[in-house]
């Protein structure tokens, strides 16, 4: 009886951190992509997202829930729009969508480790 | 107006605005009052409906109902009034996300059943007298819908983060 309310309460506690800000959804390799900034880091809840063109699509990028993006540095305004910035992260699995769970930015000399473990 | 158009407006409405320029605690501090909220809401109502269903009757019905409903009541308002902002920061995101569509819907019954059990004659009468066996079939019809109403608004309501 106590082991399975150990289990369980293990499993509880487990389960957001494994589930929520999940990469279940992407695929396993790390993918870079070079473009143009069209909406500026968005620093809200619940994971700050920037969306850059690369040739004719537009890429929607999810950073970090937006404290971690804070600490690597990202800032509202700080990337401007029209800037050209190097991207690595997952894609999603279904290439229809041009989303990337994102690691790393680059503008210039500016390099923004958002998930460093994960570089 | 449909509702992708409902949701960018909603975006880009001086609520979404406001809740955006709040800082990179504000989600995460929203995002908890919504579960303290949901907290109050279901707990209270899983209590009351599992009484109607006929668990703990040594437990007189009218001692049980006033805490729970002013609670549930209070947990409804806590909960909506921390989830418009979460939906405004951007809403726009949200427009393809079918998890909404099963949520808002789920709320309204269980809203509906909510006003029909307490204009009920059983309800108006369970702090009256003692109920008689239809009456209690009915509050426990009112407890089973209530249950199902709730638990899909609120699974569906966590979904919408995982889509």
């Amino acid at each position: 009886m106590n082991r399975a309310v150990f289990v369980a309460a293990s499993f509880l506690i487990a389960t957001p951190a494994l589930a929520h800000h999940g990469w279940g959804g992407q695929e396993e390799q790390v993918t870079a992509l070079t473009g143009t900034v069209v909406q500026g880091v968005n620093m809200s809840g619940p994971h700050a997202t920037m969306k850059i063109k690369v040739d004719n699509d537009v890429w929607d990028l999810t950073l970090a829930p937006p404290a971690r993006a804070a600490r690597a540095g990202l800032k509202t305004g700080l990337i401007p729009v029209g800037a050209t910035v190097t991207v690595r992260g997952n894609r999603n699995l279904d290439h229809s969508r041009h989303e990337m769970k994102t690691i790393y930015i680059r503008q210039g000399v500016n390099e923004y480790h958002v998930y460093p473990d994960r570089e | 107006m449909d509702l992708p158009h409902v949701l960018r407006w909603l975006e880009q409405s001086p609520l979404g605005v406001f809740t955006r320029g709040l800082g990179v605690w504000s989600y995460g501090i929203i995002n908890l009052a919504h579960i303290l909220g949901i907290v109050m809401l279901f707990g209270s109502i899983l209590l009351l409906d599992l009484r109607l269903l006929g668990v703990w009757r040594s437990i007189p019905l009218a001692a049980l109902s006033r805490p729970t409903t002013t609670l549930a009541m209070a947990g409804f308002l806590v909960a909506a009034v921390s989830g418009v902002p979460m939906l405004a920061v951007k809403a726009g995101d949200y427009a393809g996300n079918p998890f909404l569509f099963i949520k808002f819907p789920a709320i309204a019954l269980a809203l509906v059943n909510v006003w029909l059990v307490h204009r009920s004659p059983a309800w108006q009468a369970h702090a009256m007298r003692e109920l008689a066996p239809p009456e209690r079939h009915r509050l426990a019809l009112g407890a089973s819908l209530s249950l199902v109403f709730w638990l899909t608004a609120i699974t569906a309501g966590r979904m919408i983060g995982y889509w």
